[in-house]
């Protein structure tokens, strides 16, 4: 998985370049699970958006990124720890009626996970949290551009 | 449709999250790993809507879209003002909560 290359580069920019092809390819596999619009918004939002921001900081610290070139990993045990609690939490929820999950049926409802059904459900059935979200977002940017703005 | 190994794949992102914001000490990747496990469980979130074949699913992961995408606006501007008073990315340095 091109995951781990997010947390094994040595360098941020290549992480983050790693970072892209995991999005693309949860992206391909979202169109695989027949979910075209989430698949879209996940490369809008994430590869259009958040990347974007991310290569911007990067850019913008270029210089005294140079000092992570030398930076190394925690020390082994820590290490141990980590992989450790990943492994354990993966087991944990890898319980066997995870293996018996019976196959869906290979043609879904009509529409399923269509622009028009997902807009329907979001704008009918959840609009309340669609609004709260919105608010959310926006107290997000005022935060953000705040928090940039304070320092200078 | 199977979707074991969607669930497989999920969870495997979530353990590399797990190991990269544990193990990890560049405040860039550190972040870059929350997405990671954000992005494992809109997997699993997209792979059950397709599964019971219900849309909330979908629904949810259109909402954690929209909090992730959030979180990294404020994080990142968290982080660019970090490095702006200290000039160090290491996070083991940055003890300014420290009581």
């Amino acid at each position: 998985m091109a995951s781990l290359g997010v947390i094994l580069a040595r360098k941020p920019v290549h992480s983050s370049l790693f970072f892209l092809l995991t999005l693309l390819s949860l992206s391909a596999l979202y169109l695989q699970l027949s979910a075209q619009f989430i698949a879209v918004m996940q490369v809008l939002i994430y590869a259009g958006a958040i990347l974007v921001i991310f290569m911007f900081v990067i850019v913008l610290f270029q210089d005294a990124y140079q000092q992570i070139s030398q930076l190394q990993a925690k020390s082994a045990p820590l290490l141990l720890i980590a992989a450790a609690t990943a492994i354990l939490l993966t087991v944990s929820f890898l319980g066997k009626q995870l293996l018996d999950i019976t196959p869906a049926k290979a043609d879904t409802i009509e529409g399923f996970g269509s622009v028009q059904q997902l807009g329907q459900a979001l704008y009918i059935d959840f609009f309340f949290p669609f609004e709260a979200v919105i608010l959310l977002f926006l107290v997000a940017v005022v935060g953000a551009l705040y928090i940039g703005k304070r320092e200078t | 449709m199977d979707i074991t190994l969607f669930i497989f794949i999920s969870m495997a992102m979530f353990a590399i999250g797990i190991i990269g914001v544990l193990a990890m000490r560049n405040t860039l990747i550190f972040f870059l790993s929350i997405e990671l496990m954000l992005n494992a469980a809109n997997l699993l979130f997209v792979s059950f809507a397709r599964h019971w074949e219900n849309q909330t699913g979908l629904i949810w992961v259109f909402f954690v879209l929209v909090v992730a995408a959030a979180e990294a606006a404020v994080g990142l501007a968290i982080i660019i003002n970090l490095f702006r008073s200290k000039q160090i990315v290491d996070l083991d340095q940055y003890n300014v909560l420290r009581g």
